[in-house]
């Protein structure tokens, strides 16, 4: 039987994915919230697999287990929130390879990937490239209008005009783009 | 031809109408779409750290919008998954540990070697080592006290550091050693993410830590602790936070790459024109987007006002350095290979890399060049800097091997074990 330590340091609550694990006939082990003892935890455990959340701050201690045992390393998986396979399939090329010894097959650890793909599917939309371009175009325009505005209110040039809608936004803890809005309008209310 | 903006000759009215109208007021071969980025779109991770400022003013304060380039801010809980992300290419480019670069870029980690690149360098200084309030109040408040403490029989002290190659872990092995104290072998070194330090402090599980800021002002200001020495009193304008990319990112978008350097290199001068533009920077900071801290944990000592807990208080002349005319930005030669030598030094490379040859293909020295002339920022001829250390050695990266080798207190020989103690 296969031995999971499960680390469950993040908000997400993966108490069915234990569950699911449990019933897909898995021992697993929970790691509490305190990713310092991780290592020790790790030494004493003997986990055949370790599960971590990609979004988990104790991934740089895990880290750390990696370098001390990397002559005997464990196969660490990764479960995420990306609904998109593809991008589980690169999280796991790009960080759990390495971790994947040769007494455990690929086919041993495929029940584990399918339950965690399972219980972590978020319905999380993929990005729209082509709605990010559009926004990044109308953005700009605002702005070179709020500057424009600004110029003639303040009489001052492009540059300054700049620096002083950035302050602003700055110390308002907004994007330079929520600043430009409220100049125009402010603009169109004192018309 | 298509819009270069965004590439889709269809959709974008830019392109439709005319492109001259609205083209940006850069130099450079705009006009004709020469050096258009070949990806306009670009993700960016950084970590809740005050040295993040000039990527997260570029992104917001639109900086990027002159050179065509959306920057869209993805703010990371770990450095092994900021890494991840970098080698799968699900970040175009980071705000990452000088260290850790390098690291992944060797193969020494978690993940196979996978060649990365620095396409600038974002910061220099303002890192700290700090020690408990309970070794505080028995006395141990200067460096001879703590030597003295770790040396006694029985006493074994738990330092916390974020990242096992990572600059924190350099800084905390380099200024143990330099008081005598082993860090592999005198006392125990743990990671603890930044955020975590003060908790771990205030239950006694670790002793000290070595972090960026605003994590050390911020367990001074919670009464946990004081502030031993910073990590510009071990060298003084030390290379620290990067841009990085994976070397394909550079490679398949060299013009989103450059453009990506000028954004930032822009943000990066902004934010140094003025102590009106730095305190705004902080308030910016500390929105729960970014930092998520108290501004009076990042404000004053992003202005360079020190205090060290214990009563101390003084203008830092090294402190927090984004731009400093550019000093802090060129991806030096020496500056990369300094931390292979620390690398080789502790034992985590077991043999002597091609220093040289390593930097060369990691330092996006060119790009930085071309991106810098085209903002006027000045660039050293240089590919070498020389600097003076605190235990009174030089490093200007003539002899990285000798170098390697030149320290008392090392790990050369280290078995896999000892590595990283516990």
């Amino acid at each position: 039987m296969l031995r999971i330590l499960l680390i469950d340091d993040t908000e997400k609550k993966v108490g069915r994915l234990k569950t699911a694990l449990i019933e897909a006939g898995f021992e697993v082990i929970e790691a509490g919230n305190l990713s310092i003892d991780l290592p020790a935890c790790v030494e004493t455990v003997h986990p055949d697999v370790v599960l971590i959340d990609t979004e988990s701050p104790g991934r740089d201690v895990m880290e750390q287990v990696v370098l001390v045992s990397r002559d005997r390393p464990r196969p660490i998986v990764l479960f995420t929130d990306e609904h998109d396979p593809d991008v589980m399939r690169q999280a796991i090329q790009a960080g759990v390879s390495a971790y994947i010894v040769e007494g455990i097959q690929a086919t041993r650890l495929q029940p584990i990937l399918d339950v965690a793909m399972a219980r972590f599917e978020s319905d999380q939309a993929l990005k729209a490239q082509l709605l990010a371009r559009d926004q990044q175009l109308a953005e700009r325009k605002r702005i070179e209008q709020a500057k424009g505005l600004l110029m003639k209110m303040k009489d001052c040039n492009e540059e300054a005009a700049y620096t002083l809608m950035r302050r602003q936004a700055m110390s308002r803890q907004q994007k330079l783009i929520q600043v430009a809005e409220q100049i125009i309008a402010m603009s169109e209310m004192l018309g | 031809m298509g819009c270069y903006v965004c590439c889709m000759p269809l959709y974008c009215e830019r392109s439709r109408n005319s492109v001259n109208t609205a083209l940006p007021t850069t130099p450079l071969a705009w006009v004709n779409g020469s050096d258009a980025p070949e990806k306009p779109s670009l993700d960016i991770g950084f970590m809740a750290l005050t040295d993040c400022a000039s990527v997260v003013v570029a992104a917001t304060q639109s900086f990027a919008q002159p050179f065509g380039l959306t920057l869209n801010l993805r703010r990371q809980a770990s450095w092994a998954g900021l890494r991840d992300k970098l080698v799968s290419g699900e970040l175009d480019a980071a705000h990452c540990l000088y260290g850790l670069v390098y690291a992944v870029h060797l193969g020494i980690g978690g993940v196979p070697a996978s060649p990365l690149a620095v396409l600038m360098g974002l910061n220099q200084n303002a890192q700290a080592i700090n020690l408990s309030a309970a070794l505080q109040r028995k006395g141990v408040t200067n460096p001879e006290a703590l030597t003295r403490l770790v040396h006694q029989q029985g006493a074994r002290l738990t330092f916390a550091q974020t990242f096992p190659t990572g600059t924190h872990a350099l800084w905390l092995y380099y200024w143990l050693a330099s008081q005598g104290i082993h860090p592999l072998r005198d006392v125990s070194s743990v990671v603890v993410p930044p955020a975590q330090m003060t908790a771990h402090l205030q239950a006694g599980r670790i002793d000290g830590f070595c972090v960026g800021e605003p994590w050390s002002a911020d367990a001074l200001a919670k009464g946990q602790g004081f502030t031993l020495a910073t990590s510009q009193s071990i060298w003084p304008d030390h290379p620290e936070k990067v841009l990085a990319c994976a070397r394909g990112f550079v490679e398949q978008y060299p013009n989103s790459a450059r453009a990506l350097i000028q954004s930032v290199l822009a943000a990066a001068r902004f934010i140094e024109q003025s102590q009106e533009n730095r305190r705004s920077t902080a308030q910016l900071l500390s929105g729960s987007a970014y930092l998520d801290t108290p501004v009076d944990s990042i404000e004053p000592r992003l202005l360079g006002d020190y205090q060290d807990g214990l009563g101390h208080r003084w203008h830092d002349p090294h402190a927090l350095r984004l731009f400093d005319q550019g000093r802090a930005n060129l991806p030096y030669l020496s500056d990369g290979m300094w931390f292979m030598t620390q690398f080789r030094r502790w034992g985590l490379l077991r043999d002597d890399p091609d220093y040289l040859g390593v930097a060369r293909q990691v330092q996006q020295l060119a790009l930085y060049r071309e991106a810098a002339s085209a903002l006027g920022v000045p660039c050293a001829d240089l590919p070498m800097r020389s600097s003076l250390l605190l235990d009174g050695r030089r490093w200007d990266g003539s002899d990285p091997h000798g170098y390697a080798r030149s320290f008392p207190l090392h790990a050369l020989d280290a078995a896999p074990d000892a590595r990283a103690s516990h």
